[in-house]
């Protein structure tokens, strides 16, 4: 028997309550953009911080995308086909996801008439450039590849997941890449953070995909089989490990330097900054407490605790993001070694805070917001999920 | 129903309005070649850090603020158009004064000062950072933004070591009491930054003439000459003897930029 897909029926009060409860938050985040745009001084931004969380939801809607994908389409590549069930919706998440993150560029940038600009124009030096190129590539590969699935064309859908699962990994260390490889900030050059990247982007788009499926199938009474969600689960406990590791290896690293134990003290033992609570809560809630989850067997057998555990990494994976972004602007550099410049007229020199506002908060829930409403709105316009998803389906 | 034939033609005419609207772009126009160019012109600034301590101590002193703008900083807000705002954190500053400290002030516990301004880098991370080459660096090695393909981004306020570039947070007009005709206005939502005065250096080497920028002018007007711009290609001219006969300091050098803005006499020789 192969995989029956079919569509959701959709017609029950509560689906459309839940569209509508997504639309009205999509439409407060395009809202909250307007009016940081139209009166100003809305954002938390400064000269010293430019990049805060309409930034940070770049990485992290990519670090979705191709986080879904990569782990679907490599099934596919490799051929394991108990995890085919699972391949169209993570393709089609992904494509919602990518399309998330364009928009966050697009409500990042200062001029919004200019946005054409990033594709008209190509500086072969910028990373970003590069990026812009990537970004609309992959939605087209996404597109494809979740057509040829709908179209059951076997060859060229194995084929699409292994080009998906190459462009997800190039359009994910490129991301990586536009922070890291900015060498004029010691906090933010790493070498490390396109690998650490590509293990977050899975992590986080897989527990999310996990907690993703629990309540699609509830919701529609389909069954699940725990079992086939366990395998994914314990995926997803060891790469959070592998985060974890990477983490350690970066701030040791960084520690180890004399000329950043300044730095290094404000990041991670200044609970004053909300840079040490973006590290600490990501390290406690986001990886710790749901590998926990995970591999204790009283909560790692059940969908309920899993799908918890996938919800709280990919909420504190928005953490790392901050993490990334916003210490490098926070602490100042040395412009001439060796000596402590203030600046009179400008805040350069002093350790500027930044507080995310509401309005910036919106427009990332917002976004998110609007990915549910693709996918809910997909689930009953394509068939996306299958009728039953469980392991003796892989052996017919 | 529309025919697949209309739909497709309505999205390649969609999407080809949406690359090719008509947006201008600023374009640099030299009568010499740009090979000519770079043989014979690069621009560079030095500072004389001791006079410029000496003139900052004195303006404090009489002032009573710590804070004083002077007055090579008030020429360049008036002839860039640079908008003065309230909050520190979003007001757009082209030139700065820095209070400089040895780390160990048990050993010198002097403090100098020193402006901060684009170093006009021989490899400016802002060019090599920026999508659309908003950024760009001219044959003559000055760094420029064309404001109407900035996209606001902000990449290169983040590559930029100096800390040199302000983001328009509001539109510069609401902090501006008169407007300089002679150089560009910005909008809200853009990036700007110091730019050597290069109106005035167009217009100088057009008349065959020595240029100098707002600040340079007014440092020699109203304070002690401490900064000195010319090209330093010139080995005849002031700046290239002065980068001859000191000990120069380049900021954050071993990055590798090479910023064009030296720094002399630094502890006061």
């Amino acid at each position: 028997m192969a995989v029956e897909f079919k569509k959701i029926e959709g017609d029950s009060v509560q689906y459309f309550a839940l569209v509508i409860v997504l639309a009205v938050v999509t439409a407060l985040g395009f809202y909250a953009y307007v009016l940081d745009h139209q009166l100003g001084g809305l954002n938390g931004l400064s000269n010293r911080v430019p990049w805060g969380i309409v930034n940070a939801g770049i990485p992290y809607f990519i670090g979705l995308s191709a986080g879904s994908l990569i782990v679907s389409a490599l099934a596919g590549v490799f051929n394991i086909k108990k995890y085919k069930v699972f391949s169209r919706i993570a393709a089609y998440m992904a494509a919602a996801w990518i399309i998330a993150a364009i928009l966050s560029i697009a409500l990042d940038i200062g001029k919004f008439y200019h946005f054409m600009n990033a594709v008209r124009y190509f500086n072969p030096t910028s990373i970003f450039s590069w990026n812009a190129f990537l970004y609309s590539s992959y939605f087209v590969i996404c597109s494809v590849y979740l057509l040829v699935q709908f179209e059951e064309m076997e060859r060229a859908t194995r084929f699409m997941a292994g080009l998906a699962v190459f462009w997800a990994v190039l359009v994910h260390s490129g991301t990586g890449a536009i922070y890291s490889f900015v060498y004029s900030r010691e906090l933010y050059h790493s070498a490390l953070t396109p690998p650490m990247f590509i293990v977050c982007a899975i992590t986080s788009g897989l527990g999310l995909l996990l907690a993703n499926l629990y309540f699609t199938f509830r919701f529609t009474k389909r069954e699940l089989d725990p079992k086939l969600i366990r395998g994914l689960a314990l995926i997803f406990a060891g790469l959070m490990m592998v985060l974890g590791y990477f983490l350690a290896v970066e701030g040791l690293e960084k520690g180890y330097i004399p000329a950043l134990h300044e730095a290094v003290q404000f990041v991670f033992l200044t609970p004053t900054s909300g840079v040490f609570w973006s590290f600490w809560l990501l390290v406690i809630f986001g990886i710790a407490i749901p590998v926990i989850i995970v591999l204790n067997p009283k909560t790692g057998y059940d969908l309920r605790w899993i799908s918890l555990a996938g919800i709280m990494h990919a909420a504190l994976v928005f953490a790392e993001r901050f993490y990334l972004i916003v210490p490098g602007q926070v602490f100042p550099e040395e412009y001439l070694p060796g000596y402590k410049i203030e600046s009179l007229h400008t805040l350069e020199g002093y350790i500027v805070t930044y507080t995310p506002t509401i309005i910036e908060w919106l427009q990332i829930i917002g976004l998110i917001a609007m990915v549910y409403l693709v996918y809910v709105i997909g689930v009953k316009v394509f068939a996306l999920i299958p009728e039953r998803a469980v392991e003796e389906v892989v052996e017919e | 129903m529309m025919s697949r034939r209309k739909f497709l033609l309505l999205t390649g005419a969609a999407a080809a309005g949406a690359f090719l609207t008509p947006q201008i772009s600023a374009k640099t126009q030299f009568i010499e070649s740009p090979e000519e160019v770079e043989a014979k012109r690069r621009w560079a600034m030095a500072v004389d850090v001791e006079k410029c301590t000496e003139c900052m101590r004195e303006l404090i002193a009489k002032t009573g603020n710590p804070e004083v703008k002077p007055p090579c900083v008030v020429a360049c807000d008036k002839e860039n158009n640079v908008p003065e705002f309230e909050d520190k954190r979003i007001d757009p500053q082209w030139m700065r004064i820095a209070k400089l400290e040895l780390d160990k002030p048990e050993v010198n516990p002097k403090e100098f000062y020193i402006p901060l301004l684009c170093n006009h880098c021989e490899n400016p991370p802002c060019v090599q950072v920026c999508l659309t080459k908003a950024s760009f660096k001219r044959p003559d090695g000055i760094v420029e933004i064309d404001m109407h393909r900035c996209i606001g981004c902000r990449y290169c306020m983040i590559a930029c070591p100096y800390g040199a570039r302000s983001f328009n947070f509001r539109n510069p007009r609401e902090g501006l009491k008169e407007v300089n005709p002679n150089v560009q206005m910005r909008t809200e939502g853009v990036v700007e930054k110091c730019t050597f005065c290069v109106h005035r250096i167009d217009e100088a080497v057009a008349k065959g003439e020595e240029p100098i920028p707002a600040c340079v002018e007014a440092c020699h007007k109203y304070g002690k000459g401490a900064l000195v711009f010319g090209n330093i290609k010139d080995p005849n001219s002031e700046i290239s003897k002065i980068l001859r006969e000191n000990i120069v300091v380049q900021l954050r050098a071993n990055l590798g930029t090479d910023p064009h803005v030296f720094y002399t006499k630094l502890g006061g020789e």
